[in-house]
């Protein structure tokens, strides 16, 4: 059975708990994976306005979410 | 509560703070302190590698427990995502635990100085006191800190142990009886 089609049943599943905590799985990796790929971005001197372009949300959005005050907060700890 | 630990107690300290220094943890959890007992000399040491704990199946041990960071590889791998190769690609891009922390994950890659212990592993350090004083024992030594550890079913270690098929009750025993009632 092909990944593609697990998935689809998967997050289909009739059972409620099964599916949700697909979802939240899916969901916490993707976060992950957004923070590595943003962080890196904005290493390489991406603006948050190309950064938001390619993720489909406003630049206001990405720059909330991932911008400096919470980077300082977080070296300081 | 340090200056009861014998020079025993205090190598299983420094040998977690540099098990979580290697692994590139952030802090001294109760598995750190699990790893460095299994290469104890003394009565916890001898108790763990008599029931077949060395550190490698210590390490499988922990690593087999889920992901204290979050990430659900059961589910993951339920969607056909293997979370091992997500990371493994992300590892290779970004260096080693790139996925682990949520963000800011570029930071403190592997630790230097002071590492601080985990609110657990505390409380684990605080029950092997709490041992020592049930047993009327003057000291805390490397066998205090297993029973500590194996006190509280939540801690990391013990569902560990137990998720390797360990048997704490027994375990808990068998180190109690090795334990000498005064320090060596």
């Amino acid at each position: 059975m092909s990944d593609g089609v697990r998935l689809a049943q998967e997050a289909s599943s009739r059972d409620p708990a099964v599916g949700l905590r697909a979802v939240r799985a899916l969901r916490e990796l993707a976060e992950r994976l957004e923070a590595l790929q943003v962080s890196n971005a904005r290493e390489q001197g991406w603006s948050w306005q190309e950064i938001a372009v390619c993720l489909g949300v406003s630049r206001q959005a990405v720059h909330k979410k991932h911008g400096a005050g919470r980077r300082i907060l977080k070296k300081e700890r | 509560m340090f200056e009861r630990f014998t020079d025993g107690a205090r190598k299983v300290v420094k040998d977690a703070q540099e098990e979580a220094r290697s692994r590139g943890d952030r802090a001294i959890g109760t598995e750190h302190l699990l790893f460095a007992l299994t290469r104890d000399d003394g009565p916890a040491g001898e108790a763990l590698r008599d029931s077949g704990l060395f550190r490698g199946a210590a390490g499988d041990a922990v690593a087999a427990l889920p992901d204290p960071s979050g990430l659900d590889g059961e589910a993951l791998r339920l969607l056909g995502i293997d979370l091992d190769a997500v990371r493994e690609a992300a590892e290779d891009a970004f260096g080693p635990g790139a996925l682990d922390a949520p963000s800011g994950s570029r930071r403190n890659r592997s630790p230097k100085g002071h590492i601080p212990f985990k609110p657990e592993s505390k409380k684990a350090l605080e029950l092997s006191l709490r041992q020592a004083l049930n047993l009327k024992h003057g000291y805390i030594g490397s066998g205090h800190i297993l029973l500590g550890l194996l006190q509280d079913r939540r801690f990391r270690a013990a569902r560990a142990l137990s998720g390797a098929g360990m048997d704490l009750e027994a375990l808990r025993a068998d180190v109690i009886r090795r334990i000498p009632p005064k320090a060596a």
